[in-house]
């Protein structure tokens, strides 16, 4: 606007006959989408499901999972904690509780042997939280049955997952020359039931 | 305007109803295919995408399939819609069922895996000492199961063993094997093991499908109609004669109801699909074994061991690759003294890696262990048969209706000692032949998938020649209703642990054959 206001100095006659260039359109490949940018590229993600003391447990988490190695960024760098947010605040009533509860957990175990939040807890103190909790998951179709151990898992397994599904573990494969992992045939919806 | 009254009403268009079509047409019948699905054509529905240009990225939508396991976020459109088609079952006993419906149905994505069942299968019961056996011995289904062959091109090595018995082979080219294959090959052996390789379907261009195998050959007969989007909600009688003569169907987008008039109907939904809509129709079931001895395989049994030699990102040349298959070993004898019977098959996989959950580590070192072991683990997974009970079944569940307000189904299976047993005794037996081999475990668990998983459900409509006690006669023929025939997996009368489509493809032949023959010599 304040540009506009700012009156040009430029004769009209000359804005006119620019106008009238400008009504050329650039040519654009045939079939080459119009919208070219990715939401997540240009977003920040808003955290709505976790309190804000099970959020930051779970970035600690996340980190401590998933950190930066060799090269490649780590759960933080792909937007693990926010995109669990997500997609935990979306799934049934179960999962949201074992998150829930096993946050709430890390931080309590946290608060009793070190007197502060988990998200605090330097390497050390936060592994002498999570190793306890840590078993063998020899059949990933089946999670533990204690719940510390049960939502461990579940956790470890997402934000593994959710790392190595991230555009930025992809571009940084690319930028490394490698090939980027993850790309699949998805089957696209057939003829959905007609609604009217 | 009265519609034309079709020589063959066939329901359901995947591999068996597909079969029927493509013999009896080729006899001169005129068909009508009715498919509960649309119709989807997969060189053009399928599109590269990274998983985070997903919603959920790569991971499925919450809660969406609940009881597919098989289920990702990229396949996710493929499977039937647990919302729209639901299934009970008690909580405590799950059971997963995993749909398709489109036309072709299942045998649009496949494994492929192409095994013929044996006579320690067709005469279980004198094998076992217990249960009952098919009125049918490998003997009878052998022309058919070489016809078959011939279609979709099963490659195989043939051993000339009755146990695993050899087919109408395309030669199969299994390279050399690894030297860690090598291994496990003469362990298995020396214990009196088969060892042999994957059987498979090679179809044509990629495809084994009735789409691109069976219905065309169909199609060009010219008598074959195929209608998508047709459910078929209820089979209906004449009322002097009690034959079939028809059917009800739904349209699938404006729920309009139809009906359809035929001289015969043969039902290939698919097994649970083909009972629920006997069930619903209320035919057939003077017996009251309909819905009942549903069976599947036992699936999920994995013991992985990792090759110290190949270790630490360095393979050496030869050493990893390729796959040995142990057919049933155990129970081929009578009286072996197990706590199990019935038997599986095995495979044993070089090359994969290892999974997270085998270490108690996270970060980097877990990274550390995952790469130390990369590429140089041993896999072995069976194929478990489970054993047919009156009790495992499905019912109407008059309580519940599916999005076209048809009945659904309440689905009633569980294991029992035999199966848990026999679980058990396959982890054993291949974490003692890996230790064997100077392999160390880095995984074994016993523990399967609930029933439903493996997609080989069959049973529910079995085959017997007392029709007090079996559905449908040797020839898939409904013993109550002479002109209904069920040609899919509901007739198996036991499951085996081989892959189903080949043993339901060969019966689908012979059945529709002596269908054809019948309605020429007009007995139907």
């Amino acid at each position: 606007m304040r540009t506009m206001a700012a009156a040009p100095a430029v004769p009209a006659a000359l804005v006119l006959e620019q106008a009238t260039q400008a009504q050329t359109p650039a040519a654009r490949p045939a079939g080459q989408p119009i919208a070219n940018g990715k939401r997540d590229a240009v977003g920040e993600p808003v955290a709505h499901f976790f309190t804000a003391p099970q959020l930051a447990a779970l970035r600690r988490l996340s980190d401590l999972l998933m950190p930066p190695m060799k090269g490649e960024p780590g759960a933080l760098d792909a937007g693990v904690p926010e995109f669990l947010d997500f997609l935990i605040g979306q799934s049934p009533a179960d999962r949201k509780q074992l998150y829930r509860s096993g946050l709430d957990m890390l931080n309590a175990h946290a608060a009793k042997q070190f007197g502060k939040p988990f998200a605090e807890l330097d390497a050390k103190q936060a592994d002498a939280i999570v190793r306890p909790l840590l078993v063998l998951v020899p059949w990933s179709f089946e999670l533990p049955k204690e719940p510390g151990a049960r939502f461990l898992a579940a956790a470890h397994d997402d934000i593994r997952t959710a790392t190595r599904n991230s555009r930025e573990v992809s571009a940084a494969a690319v930028a490394a020359g490698r090939r980027p992992l993850g790309a699949q045939l998805y089957f696209l919806p057939v003829d959905p039931i007609y609604k009217g | 305007m009265p519609k034309q009254e079709f020589d063959v009403l066939i329901i359901g268009s995947g591999h068996s109803g597909g079969m029927a079509a493509s013999v009896l047409t080729q006899k001169g019948i005129s068909c009508l295919m009715l498919d509960a699905g649309p119709e989807v054509d997969l060189t053009k529905n399928r599109v590269s995408k990274a998983p985070w240009d997903l919603p959920y990225r790569g991971f499925n939508k919450p809660g969406r399939l609940p009881h597919v396991v098989q289920a990702n976020e990229f396949n996710a459109n493929q499977w039937v819609d647990e919302k729209e088609i639901p299934y009970t079952h008690d909580p405590a006993n799950p059971y997963n069922w995993v749909r398709v419906r489109f036309v072709g149905g299942r045998s649009l994505f496949w494994g492929r895996q192409s095994f013929r069942l044996s006579d320690w299968e067709f005469n279980a019961a004198e094998i076992d000492g217990t249960g009952d056996s098919w009125p049918i011995r490998h003997a009878d289904l052998d022309p058919f199961y070489s016809k078959t062959e011939a279609i979709f091109r099963v490659s195989g090595r043939k051993e000339g063993k009755a146990h695993f018995p050899d087919g109408n082979f395309l030669d199969a080219d299994y390279g050399p094997d690894s030297t860690t294959v090598k291994k496990i090959t003469d362990i298995a052996t020396a214990r009196g093991f088969l060892v042999s390789k994957i059987r498979a379907s090679n179809g044509r261009n990629g495809q084994a499908s009735s789409v691109n195998l069976l219905l065309p050959d169909a199609l060009a007969t010219g008598k074959l109609q195929i209608v998508p989007n047709a459910i078929v909600r209820q089979i209906t009688v004449d009322k002097n004669t009690g034959l079939a003569n028809g059917a009800y169907f739904v349209d699938r987008h404006s729920r309009e109801e139809l009906h359809v008039k035929a001289r015969v109907v043969v039902l290939a939904a698919g097994t649970l699909e083909s009972t629920r809509l006997l069930l619903n129709s209320g035919l057939a079931n003077s017996s009251g074994v309909l819905g009942h001895y549903l069976i599947d395989q036992l699936y999920g049994v994995q013991v992985v061991a990792s090759v110290p030699e190949a270790r630490g990102g360095n393979v050496p040349e030869g050493m990893m690759g390729g796959t040995a298959l142990l057919p049933r070993f155990r129970n081929l004898k009578k009286g072996e003294g197990r706590n199990f019977i019935k038997g599986y098959g095995m495979m044993i996989a070089s090359g994969g890696g290892a999974s997270p959950g085998f270490f108690r580590e996270y970060g980097e070192e877990l990274q550390k262990k995952l790469d130390l072991h990369a590429g140089a683990c041993m896999t072995a997974s069976i194929y478990g048969e489970r054993v047919p009970r009156f009790e495992n079944h499905a019912r109407i569940n008059k309580n519940v209706t599916d999005a076209w307000g048809i009945p659904v189904l309440h689905i009633d299976v569980k294991d029992s000692a035999n199966e848990y047993n026999m679980a058990k005794d396959a982890a054993d037996t291949a974490e003692e032949m890996m230790k064997a081999a100077g392999w160390d475990i880095l995984s074994k668990t016993d523990k399967f998938h609930p029933p439903g998983y493996s997609i080989h459900e069959v049973g529910s409509c079995r085959m017997g020649d007392n029709p007090k006690t079996s559905v449908l006669n040797k020839w898939n023929q409904c013993h109550d209703v002479k002109n209904m025939f069920v040609v899919d997996g509901g007739c198996f009368v036991t499951c085996g642990w081989q892959n189903t489509t080949l043993t339901m493809l060969a019966l689908a032949m012979r059945a529709s054959e002596y269908l054809a023959d019948q309605m020429k010599a007009r007995a139907i």
